[in-house]
């Protein structure tokens, strides 16, 4: 029953897009959707919008390629490209040497230059060799990372420059290093004056380019083939003006002007738009896998409790060892590995399926022993009644010893359900966009995320209580046949 | 249809080891339909030992235990596997067992309780088995309690439906492991008369018992067992009355004149 459901889950996704009547090839775009002006989500819509995606969406007009966006962070997403998850990314990814090596890279569809954002003030750091023992807040793999530790930054990972920059704001790092594009849209988005841009990382001029698996050589044509004709009838240098008042395509046009762009909102504004987005993704992902993800997940605690007590060594080996790995790993480690460690070995998970096969052995794992327990509360005598009366291993089990068994377990397995509800806001490393994602992509839109936050810990806490209370109402009528 | 004449209950050459423990060591005894066998013996005796073995809650290492047309020869049964599940399971649906401490289900009422086994294991209607059960607690009198949770109930009440539950399948044997050792004394003699209602109705049963005074009267058989082994068996009057064994006397004038 267990693998069907989880076949179902696999198989439905897949013939839903088999539906569509195109024949034009599909082409998957990794993209952060929180790294504004280049890719997010315009405030009060769902749709995914920037430079790099109105770059990426012209250059599949021109190749004929049809576009499936997949949002994940900055720091997942090379790994997504190389589990085979997308095809390319369109984040303003800059050009290095090893990258170089490692991936398939176009040309050149932004021109920019690194800033150093210090808060409004600070003094001596004005170039890279100021920062040399301070902290800065950087994505992890990005190539800015690379430069703050080669000038002898310690570098504080973030996910987002919306993060870094609360980061400085607070005084919690000295600075952070992004493009002078990225630094002028918050600026100009939060009309915050708390930060500045303090001077150039380096003379160098970075490039922007799109990524390709090494082997993609076919899409690497297409790809620069439609950038050069975008660039020849002027279609890039149109999108460019539209963000950013000058041609970042081509090298040294100026200085960019985003003042054009986003106009700050407050933050009641901000919450306002973005409260019925998150409202939705609790509604139809976060609450669903939750659900989905226990039910599979007590089936699974069951059977290993069932086989711990089975008095059968090899069984309770299995179940032993089961439980001691998903205990002994974090639910992100848990989360990688299903969603981009199996790819390796042939078993490639949709998000959807992936997130809840992983959520399920989760649970699996911390509610195995809660059922054990629970099982072994219930006496022995009842067993013994049980099969004096005739009735089988799984029908004492399912007659008998569950229901005496529930009432041990309800308050345990209450505190699992609600943990994971909540484990759930991890989910958007395997690219499941659920409540917490929503309100991540909100904050960057509006370079700000504390009342974006708050909303989505009101929206956890509302659901949780809830659930308390629904444990309250099993836990009275458990206890309804026990003498007190 | 069997051999009218031969007992109903046979047991011969029964053994049982915990570990280093030997409980029997080579229990034979016989019990003729409608009888009553009370089984005397201080703990550890290999009493409850024995009669859990009939209802297959104890398999023996040995020996062979048949009720009825149900004959089970535990030194050739595989330790494991369906075959010795079917055999096992067609012994045990020959008796009923009311234990100790009643372990009725605490989550249904007394009905639910009795219609358990003939509902789910026998598959008989529910309407059938409903109408039966009535009956049965009626007999035991507690036909105003069938709606009611265990818990409602006194522990002489609780142990007289845990009586109903076994009858309710309609066994060849009634089963007793000291069915009034967990009640206080002022409830013990409610359960003591119904059981003395079955011997008179014509049902077969074996008793594990402390109350000397009870065995006397109800037993058609009584057995002495210590150590492993029957020490003593007769009638009450043979056993309890005239003890030929210093062993039984022993432990007669114990349980008969404590202090």
């Amino acid at each position: 029953m267990l693998a069907l459901l989880l076949l179902a889950l696999v198989v439905v996704p897949t013939s839903a897009a088999g539906a569509a009547q195109d024949d034009r090839p599909v082409v998957r775009v990794g993209t952060e959707g929180t790294y504004p002006p280049f890719s997010f989500h315009e405030s009060g819509s769902n749709d995914l919008t920037g430079y790099d995606i109105e770059v990426i969406k012209a250059v599949a007009e021109k190749a004929g390629w049809r576009l499936e966006f997949v949002e994940t962070t900055f720091d997942a997403i090379f790994a997504a490209l190389d589990a085979d998850r997308i095809d390319v990314i369109a984040n303003q990814v800059t050009d290095n040497p090893e990258r170089a090596a490692r991936y398939g890279l176009s040309d050149t569809y932004t021109y920019s230059r690194g800033v150093i954002v210090v808060k409004s003030g600070t003094k001596g750091i004005t170039k890279l060799s100021d920062l040399d023992g301070k902290t800065t807040a950087q994505s992890l793999t990005t190539n800015y990372a690379e430069l703050a530790r080669e000038a002898g930054a310690k570098v504080e990972g973030v996910e987002g420059f919306a993060q870094a920059a609360a980061l400085v704001v607070q005084g919690r790092v000295d600075a952070l290093i992004n493009d002078n594009l990225a630094a002028l849209d918050y600026l100009n988005t939060t009309g915050s004056d708390d930060i500045e841009i303090a001077g150039t990382a380096g003379d160098e001029v970075s490039q922007q380019k799109l990524v390709f698996r090494k082997g993609d050589t076919e899409l690497l044509q297409q790809a620069n083939t439609a950038l050069a004709a975008l660039k020849a009838d002027g279609t890039l240098a149109k999108i460019s003006e539209k963000y950013f008042k000058i041609d970042v395509s081509v090298e040294n046009t100026g200085e960019a002007d985003l003042s054009g762009g986003r106009a700050p909102r407050s933050d009641a504004e901000i919450v306002k738009d973005a409260a019925w987005p998150m409202f939705k993704k609790l509604l139809i992902a976060t609450i669903p896998i939750t659900i989905i993800s226990f039910a599979i997940g007590l089936a699974l605690a069951i059977a290993a409790a069932l086989a711990n007590i089975s008095g059968s060594r090899i069984l309770s080996g299995i179940a032993r060892a089961y439980i001691s790995i998903i205990r002994g790993t974090p639910l992100l480690v848990q989360l990688f590995i299903v969603f981009y460690g199996l790819p390796e070995i042939g078993i490639d998970l949709p998000s959807w399926p992936a997130a809840i096969l992983a959520l399920s052995l989760n649970v699996g794992g911390y509610a195995a022993e809660i059922v054990r327990s629970a099982i072994l509360s219930v006496p022995k005598g009842q067993f013994e009644a049980a099969s004096t009366i005739g009735m089988g291993y799984w029908q004492s089990l399912r007659r008998i010893v569950f229901p005496q068994a529930a009432r041990t377990a309800v308050p345990p397995l209450s505190n699992t359900l609600i943990s994971l509800l909540k484990d759930t806001s991890l989910l958007s490393v395997v690219l499941v966009t659920e409540l917490f994602r929503e309100a991540q992509n909100a904050a960057s839109a509006a370079q700000t995320f504390f009342p974006l936050y708050l909303t989505a810990g009101v929206y956890y806490w509302v659901v949780c209580a809830l659930l308390a209370a629904g444990q309250g109402r099993i836990e009275t009528r458990l206890n309804r046949f026990v003498a007190r | 249809m069997t051999d009218t004449s031969a007992p109903l209950v046979d047991v011969r050459g029964v053994e049982k080891a915990f570990g280093d423990n030997h409980v029997l060591r080579g229990i034979d005894f016989a019990a003729d339909s409608g009888t009553t066998t009370v089984l005397l013996g201080p703990s550890g005796s290999g009493k409850t030992t024995i009669l859990r073995s009939l209802n297959v809650l104890e398999t023996p290492d040995s020996g062979l235990v048949r009720i009825g047309e149900v004959e089970v020869d535990f030194a050739g049964l595989p330790v494991k596997g369906r075959d010795a599940r079917e055999q096992t399971s067609r012994l045990r649906a020959q008796s009923g067992m009311v234990f100790q401490s009643h372990n009725l289900f605490p989550h249904k009422t007394v009905l639910e309780n009795v219609i358990e086994g003939p509902v789910q294991v026998q598959r008989r209607p529910v309407e059938e088995a409903v109408a039966d059960a009535r009956l049965l607690l009626d007999q035991v009198g507690l036909a105003e309690k069938a709606d009611q949770h265990p818990f409602q109930l006194s522990g002489g009440q609780q142990q007289r439906v845990g009586i109903a539950r076994a009858l309710a399948l309609k066994p060849k044997v009634v089963l007793f492991d000291e069915p009034t050792s967990a009640l206080d004394p002022e409830l013990v003699g409610e359960v003591l008369s119904v059981i003395k209602d079955l011997a008179t109705e014509g049902w077969t049963t074996v008793i594990v018992t402390h109350e000397i005074r009870f065995a006397e009267q109800v037993a058609d058989q009584v057995l002495f067992l210590d150590g492993g082994v029957v020490v003593e068996r007769g009638t009450s009057a043979q056993v309890i009355g005239d003890p030929s064994e210093e062993r039984t006397r022993q432990f007669l004038r114990r349980i008969l004149d404590p202090g």
